[in-house]
């Protein structure tokens, strides 16, 4: 099949899983999810349908894209640069309104309850930045605030995610002076401070060393284990093998094509997510390069 | 395990908690940054000392100045002496009482022989001596005086200090010859007294203070906002900068409460900033004993320095507001200083009003902003502030800041701040590929910026052809009119590949409107009239005999030509250009951005703004009649649909506006108005009002869309 003519609206709803090889009890609890059964939409902790922003008459970011992301699932939305990916994570953050379309979280639509959205969201962008006068500890306990959590319930938080980001030998020094690793493990403390359901990663491992990056796939696969829905978005494509089970592949606004790297091999006939995207895109343009 | 962030316990204790510590984040960041301390404590505890020695200085200069001593040249010894002989006669005399109280006995002369070579001229010339003294030496000096003598003081053109010291000659020159004379008669006539004499005394004026005095608030208040200029920036638009902006939006915060949690920390460092100014102010004064030079005999009270620490919390609180509101839209630390460059210049202007001895806080200055606090300050120096309207200005000084605290909460973390800006200046310039229907409000508002100074240059050069016959300036202003609304408005639309019909909103509603807005052009300017007259009854602009006399000089040119002329030149051709391009371009452009209200709002402060352009100078009484008139004529533009109906109805009020203004005299001939009243007659003043009110109603009602 030609990705690039493909019916991409056909393409949004789940896939069906008669065609995908049942591995795990995880994989029967995904497919039972994907069914069509009005009783097991329930599952679906983000429920992205025909979501929509234009920034101008010509400029058209995100066009009707459609997926789902259950609880435990890890779901990598990939794409080349100006894709829509960024602007698809800012519009379940309800940082953008939509031109059209909806989102849920939970039971939320972004469009009425963008307080709830956001109370139920962990945000970790390798662009992100921290207050440099702050040190990690009061960044965490900042955030801890603004999630409206208790005192003690910040300080327990914070003992846990220093343990498991190991912070603990910076979580007192200026945050001015942290690595860029140090800076994106805060980050990723700073962004789980509330237990979210939901963690949304744009590039969580830009600029960690194999070490830095092996922290965070560790932590993504103990978020997956605690039914945590996660989307990544991430240009490392040998990565997102690693730690996505479903992926959405997103150009110029538009899903391409969504399922198990099972699943998109049999659709394309390519055997890695690179040539998949080199398929997609076609003829690559010096100015879009893979991201 | 999964927690989620937990719904607030009690709200209004959860909001304040939470906005406690926002807020105490927000202040350890920027209590901990060395420029913020630098600019908190450096800059006032370097500042003010500075200050009070330059000021030491001055009343040390001051003090020299009120006893100057001035060189006396000469080209001879026998000069010198004979001169010195005059001053010290003339001094005696002045001592004994014997002259009038006519010398000036703070001059001190020292007296100087030029150098061989060089004449009077030349030493004056070259700064020697501030008065040159030629005398023709024929006879001894007596106590009568020198007889016969002839004096020639030479004086340096331009120099204060020569006049003075030429003046101080001439008096003591006259008192000799006026003694002399007065003794001889009085030899023969022992009961003669002179007809008349002369005394002289001084008195200070009241409220009379320092000049300084009414720098300080200014000063001090500068001083104040430059420390929360830093913070302001810092947490706005510093947020964007270094990447932290998204995240923070992404909290289950609504941005008004981030703000305010920002706000505070900005007002609590503008606070401490003004507090250092007032200590090191304080320290300053009271170390180098300048408080009763300062301040008169009571000195720099407690009191005062409370009162001032008031003053500084409410300048404080509408600073930060508006600095927060100018960085909020500000995408990088860049950007934001040079939004606030225009902020501290517009601070600084008004500040010099102050000194302005006819500027006092009233019921209108009161409601100026950042005026009525400065005036407020200089008053609690001067110990005169009135209580009442010292809360009114405090009062609308709140008012303000709520103003730019909403603004700023509308502005802070939108799309635009997160996303960053897609256009650049060369998408309001290049021609566009495709054609639009209506221009963007970037577009608009660009050609507004335009045209307003190309209008206030035109005006000015419009003034200048005085010389013109009325006609011929009546033409020129009619042309100048069509160039400015219509011209250059159609050509930026031609060449934006803009849709004229719908750019201009040129479009003919039902016939059934019509009579409404006829009715509103022929209602309207007896209360517009009516609105210039109270402004100017309030105090806030008088029209001065000069525009008076001008405006009759214009009516009285207006009646060489036909009546037909004056109302196609000045108010057919306006009111058509003028909604052309107000309730037209400007309106279309804002209206593609906003909603109808702020879209009438803006046009019609644009349109205020632009009647207050006069030729050869501003109409400031304009402003609020023409802005209210705006108002009007922008409700009826978004009811009709179109800027034919207002340009229909604006060019109907201008003419009979004229036409009424030229017939003036014979209608105070038949009694219906007198040339010399201000007011128009009350009768007029309610048909005009129950025009408005029938004309407005019959718009609505013809207008309304029918309910499906």
């Amino acid at each position: 099949m030609n990705l690039l003519q493909s019916d991409t609206r056909d393409r949004n709803k789940p896939p069906l899983t008669d065609s995908a090889t049942i591995t795990s009890v995880r994989d029967i609890r995904l497919s039972v999810c994907y069914s069509e059964s009005p009783f097991l939409r329930e599952c679906h902790m983000i429920h992205v349908q025909k979501l929509t922003k234009r920034y101008s008459p010509t400029k058209l970011a995100v066009d009707e894209l459609s997926f789902s992301v259950t609880s435990g699932e890890v779901y990598g939305l990939l794409g080349p640069n100006g894709a829509g990916k960024t602007t698809t994570l800012r519009m379940l953050l309800g940082l953008l309104p939509p031109t059209s379309g909806d989102a849920r979280i939970e039971e939320h639509s972004i469009m009425n309850a963008p307080v709830e959205i956001k109370r139920r969201i962990g945000l970790v962008s390798a662009s992100a930045g921290l207050y440099q006068w702050l040190t990690p500890r009061e960044v965490l306990e900042y955030f801890g605030w603004g999630y409206g959590l208790k005192p003690d319930v910040i300080r327990r938080r914070t003992e846990e995610l220093t343990d498991v980001m190991q912070i603990g030998d910076y979580l007192d020094q200026r945050c001015a002076t942290l690595s860029t690793g140090q800076t994106q493990r805060v980050n990723l403390a700073r962004a789980l401070i509330h237990d979210p359901p939901v963690v949304l990663l744009d590039e969580p491992t830009r600029g960690l060393d194999v070490l830095g990056a092996q922290v965070i796939f560790d932590y993504a696969a103990r978020l997956r284990q605690d039914g945590k829905a996660i989307i990544v978005c991430t240009h490392k494509l040998e990565e997102a093998e690693r730690l996505c089970d479903r992926f959405g592949l997103l150009h110029r606004g538009r899903l391409q094509q969504e399922g198990t790297i099972e699943e998109l091999r049999a659709a394309t006939g390519e055997t890695s997510l690179v040539e998949m995207f080199l398929k997609m895109i076609g003829p690559v343009n010096p100015e879009e390069r893979i991201a | 395990m999964t927690q989620t962030a937990e719904k607030p316990r009690r709200e209004s204790e959860s909001v304040s908690r939470q906005i406690f510590h926002l807020t105490r984040k927000e202040l350890r960041e920027t209590l901990r940054d060395r420029r913020t301390i630098i600019t908190l404590l450096a800059m006032p505890l370097l500042l003010y000392p500075l200050l009070g020695l330059g000021f030491r200085y001055m009343a040390v200069l001051n003090a020299r100045a009120e006893t100057p001593q001035v060189l006396l040249a000469f080209e001879s010894e026998d000069e010198a002496l004979w001169t010195q002989d005059l001053l010290k006669t003339t001094d005696a005399l002045r001592e004994n009482s014997e002259v009038d109280d006519t010398t000036d006995p703070s001059l001190e002369f020292e007296l100087f022989i030029t150098e061989d070579g060089m004449s009077l001229s030349e030493s004056l010339m070259e700064g020697y001596a501030e008065l040159g003294i030629r005398v023709s030496m024929t006879e001894p000096i007596t106590r009568s005086g020198p007889r016969g003598r002839s004096v020639e003081l030479i004086q340096v053109a331009g120099s204060a200090i020569s006049q003075r010291a030429a003046d101080e000659m001439e008096r003591r020159l006259a008192a000799i010859n006026v003694i002399t004379l007065s003794d001889i008669v009085k030899d023969t006539y022992p009961e003669f007294n002179l007809p008349v004499t002369r005394t002289f005394d001084t008195v200070e004026p009241v409220g009379k203070t320092s000049a300084i005095l009414g720098l300080l608030p200014l000063v001090l208040l500068l001083m104040t906002v430059t420390g929360g200029v830093y913070p302001a920036i810092d947490l706005t638009a510093g947020e964007r900068e270094r990447n932290t902006l998204e995240t923070l939006m992404a909290l289950p915060v609504p941005h008004i409460r981030l703000l305010f949690a920002k706000y505070f920390a900005v007002i609590t460092v503008t606070m401490l900033t003004g507090l250092m100014n007032l200590l090191a102010m304080s320290v300053t004064v009271y170390s180098l004993q300048l408080e009763g030079t300062l301040f008169g005999e009571n000195g720099l009270t407690g009191l005062v320095l409370l009162k001032l620490f008031l003053v500084l919390v409410a300048f404080a609180v509408f600073f930060s507001a508006a600095l927060l509101a100018l960085t909020s839209s500000a995408r990088s630390f860049k950007e934001a200083q040079a939004y606030l460059i225009p902020l501290l210049l517009l601070a600084i202007a008004p500040g010099f009003v102050i000194l302005l001895p006819d500027w006092e806080l009233t019921r209108m200055t009161a409601i100026v902003p950042i005026i009525n606090v400065l005036m407020l300050a200089r008053d609690l120096f001067q110990g005169t502030a009135s209580p009442l309207l010292a809360l009114a200005a405090v009062g609308t000084t709140l008012l303000y800041s709520s103003l730019f605290l909403f603004i700023a909460a509308r502005i802070f973390g939108a799309d635009a701040m997160l996303i960053g800006s897609r256009g650049q200046w060369r998408d309001l310039i290049d021609r566009p590929a495709e054609f639009a229907r209506t221009p963007t409000a970037a577009a608009a508002g660009c050609l507004l910026a335009f045209l307003f100074p190309v209008y206030f240059v035109s005006s000015g050069l419009l003034q200048r052809m005085a010389d013109a016959s009325i006609a011929q300036r009546l033409t020129a202003s009619a042309l100048l009119t069509i160039a400015l609304f219509v011209g250059i408005p159609l050509l930026f639309a031609i060449w934006r590949r803009l849709r004229v019909l719908t750019a201009f909103r040129i479009a003919t509603p039902g016939l059934s409107v019509w009579p409404g807005v006829v009715l509103l052009g022929l209602t309207t300017w007896p209360c517009i009239f009516e609105l210039v007259v109270l402004v100017e009854s309030t105090g806030l602009q008088k029209l001065t005999e000069q525009n008076m006399d001008r405006i009759q000089a214009l009516l009285d040119a207006w009646r060489q030509v036909p009546i037909w002329v004056v109302v196609v030149a000045l108010g057919i051709v306006p009111g058509v250009c003028e909604e052309f391009f107000f309730r037209g371009f400007l309106f279309s452009g804002l209206r593609s951005r906003t909603n109808g209200l702020l879209t009438i709002l803006g046009t019609a402060i644009a349109f205020g703004l632009f009647h207050v352009v006069l030729a050869g100078g501003a109409a400031p009484e304009r402003l609020i009649p023409s802005t209210l008139m705006g108002l009007l004529l922008g409700w009826v533009s978004l009811r009709t649909g179109s800027m034919v109906t207002t340009a229909i109805m604006h060019g109907i009020h201008n003419s009979t506006l004229l036409i009424m203004a030229h017939k003036r005299d014979e209608l105070a001939n038949w009694t219906v108005t007198a040339a010399e009243q201000s007011h128009l007659p009350t009768t007029w003043i309610i048909a005009s009002a129950v025009g408005i009110v029938v004309g407005t109603s019959w718009i609505w009602l013809t207008t309304r869309q029918p309910k499906t």
